[in-house]
């Protein structure tokens, strides 16, 4: 095989999942194993909370230092997503959304450091966390409206004739149950993506690195473009934690206001 | 030659999927700098909605991407 080939296959090798000292890992009932991918979890989530414990050790009205940058960042949530989206009872929600995107956060930022693996690069996460999204906003719009008002606000109310009605509903239905699948495939796709593609490059600049002569001058080129994908991967991280927050929120403010439309 | 075919096919699912999300995406981010220099105080609402726009755009292109992984 060329060794391009040979790359992007220990590439691949090496972003799939493994139990952490390198054995593959059966796909269904096998034996517990911490995987890679969960050891990096863990360490995203004691990072989280230490992050935070440090920030609200002192809590003074003029904000110094760590503890002003996680209020910028708790006050975004709470006013840019929360409230913007689900309006002034979107408060109620804080904690539900907030949680959501500083895990989605900081998996993805601490996935950046080299060595280290994103814990929303697989799918095992994105989909624990998407069907969790969905049991909880379906949660709330039931609790809300009633199991039946619930399911009747999906259909259009008002002068249409039933066929439509019973059309509309069966789409809506659908396009609720797809709201797991996108949300989870989005995120993982992008960290996935964004490894691999940080991973090829990479690759070229140890490539040409390794070539005869002149040609090493050559791995500029690839070098560069690293250095631009991994400041846009990093802007990536924090688009795709907002993008995975505010979903949250919008799902959760159609659920309270099922009917209003 | 059936696994040649397979990549090739991975390649293409990749490549036109991500055709449609490339032109909507860029339709999307054009409207928006279009509105925001309107209304220059939408600024905040628009790109709210600007996100939430392309993300559910980029899903499609996105199920491409997973697709071709599928299909190798």
């Amino acid at each position: 095989m060329d060794p391009i080939g040979r790359g992007v296959e220990e590439l691949l090798h090496e972003l799939s999942v493994m139990s952490v000292n390198g054995h593959p890992v059966a796909p269904l009932g096998g034996p517990f194993v911490i995987t890679n991918y969960m050891f990096w979890l863990l360490v995203s989530l004691v990072v989280t909370v230490v992050f935070f414990m440090v920030a609200a050790r002192k809590a003074s009205l003029v904000p110094k230092g760590i503890a002003n940058v996680a209020e910028a960042a708790v006050e975004f949530v709470r006013d840019g997503i929360c409230i913007d989206v689900m309006g002034p009872e979107g408060k109620r929600y804080f904690p539900f959304v907030a949680t959501t995107f500083f895990f989605v956060l900081f998996n993805n930022v601490i996935g950046l450091i080299p060595g280290a693996k994103a814990g929303t690069g697989t799918m095992s996460t994105t989909v624990t966390w998407a069907v969790m999204v969905f049991v909880v906003y379906n949660y709330i719009g039931i609790a809300k409206h009633g199991f039946l008002g619930y399911m009747k606000s999906f259909a259009p109310s008002g002068k249409v004739p039933f066929v439509l009605k019973v059309y509309v509903w069966i789409l809506e239905v659908i396009s609720h149950l797809i709201r797991p699948l996108t949300l989870s495939v989005r995120l993982f796709a992008n960290m996935y993506a964004g490894h691999v593609t940080l991973g090829v490059f990479a690759l070229f600049v140890v490539l040409l690195g390794e070539a005869a002569g002149a040609a090493k001058v050559a791995a500029v080129l690839p070098l560069a473009v690293q250095i631009v994908m991994y400041a846009f991967e990093v802007f990536v991280a924090f688009i795709q934690a907002y993008v995975f927050a505010i979903l949250t929120a919008v799902y959760i403010g159609g659920a309270i206001h099922a009917g209003e439309h | 030659m059936t696994g040649s075919l397979s990549v090739l096919g991975a390649g293409l699912a990749f490549g036109l999927g991500a055709i449609g999300p490339g032109l909507g995406i860029g339709l999307i981010a054009g409207k928006t700098v279009e509105a925001m220099a309107r209304q220059p105080e939408m600024a905040g609402r628009l790109q709210t909605t600007m996100f939430l726009g392309i993300a559910f755009t980029e899903a499609l292109a996105l199920i491409g991407f997973v697709l071709a992984f599928v299909l190798k």
